[in-house]
């Protein structure tokens, strides 16, 4: 991996989120909680429709993080606030930031964010921690 | 009198069923949680959509979902002296560090445990640590949910 320095920007990762993947998600997952699956649940319970998953919204964040850093396993920590839905028929946008380089350590840090196609910030509070290559 | 009762009743009703401060410390384990490469394919295939599986064959650090999150949180969820109504439930934050690399075959232990429950204006916010632990006992993953239940104090 190149040199890593504060304020390189992570390549961003966009993918259109429809319900079939939701609902392949909530398969792959476990998580069968009506308000990703049934609209008419999700309704009563005050949302617009079916949303996705905040952990989906995660693991795509995830992704582009692992995409940038080269691999899975190089990503150490990651956290972020589900702020506002995802919901299906919509694109999700991940963008991130190096923050910090911690040579000693080979790791660096990086802020990140999430936006929907509609300009929802989705994930937000968001940051990471990877291992940068030799 | 009658009357009285009932909404003595009713209210106790109500309190039942919420987290509170008296239940930080509870903890949950869900043992023997399989990270199977079939289910491995599959996540990693749900999380793609459409487009190309990143890496395929090595774990994406979310299937911690599987493996953690979702098992260890499914036993605090049947606790009922907590009494958690999953149609009002909200995840609000999730935080996961990876310390060891997981790999198809690889089966660990999951757990959970109340770290902190506080109620404002008609919401409880529940902190739940969660931890994954290898055969040899070695923690592999640990993380942190917020979640957000409507009612309480």
């Amino acid at each position: 991996m190149r040199a890593v320095s504060a304020g390189d920007e992570m390549a961003p990762l966009t993918r259109l989120v429809d319900q079939a993947q939701i609902s392949a998600y909530a398969e792959a997952s476990g998580d069968h909680n009506p308000i990703h699956l049934d609209p008419e649940f999700a309704r009563g319970v005050g949302l617009p429709g079916t949303i996705a998953h905040g952990m989906l919204d995660m693991a795509i964040l995830a992704e582009a993080v692992g995409r940038w850093a080269g691999a899975h396993e190089r990503v150490l920590e990651l956290s972020c606030r589900f702020s506002k839905p995802l919901l299906p028929g919509d694109t999700i946008t991940c963008t991130g930031r190096v923050v910090s380089v911690d040579a000693a350590s080979g790791t660096a840090t990086l802020q990140l964010e999430a936006v929907s196609g509609r300009g929802d910030r989705v994930l937000t509070n968001a940051r990471a921690v990877v291992r940068l290559g030799d | 009198m009658a009357k009285a009762d009932a909404n003595v009743n009713s209210e106790r009703e109500e309190l039942a069923g919420m987290p509170d401060p008296s239940h930080v410390g509870r903890r949950y384990v869900a043992p023997g949680q399989a990270v199977a490469a079939a289910s491995v394919a599959a996540y990693a295939r749900a999380v793609s959509g459409g487009d190309e599986v990143f890496s395929p064959g090595s774990v994406p650090p979310t299937f911690a979902a599987v493996y953690c999150l979702g098992p260890a949180l499914a036993a605090l969820f049947a606790d009922p002296e907590l009494g958690i109504d999953l149609a009002g439930l909200i995840h609000v934050e999730q935080s996961f560090a990876w310390l060891v690399p997981v790999h198809p075959g690889d089966v660990v232990d999951a757990s959970a445990e109340v770290s902190s429950v506080e109620s404002k204006r008609g919401m409880t916010f529940v902190t739940v640590e969660l931890a994954a632990r290898d055969g040899g006992g070695e923690t592999v993953c640990t993380g942190r949910s917020l979640l957000l239940l409507r009612g309480g104090r």
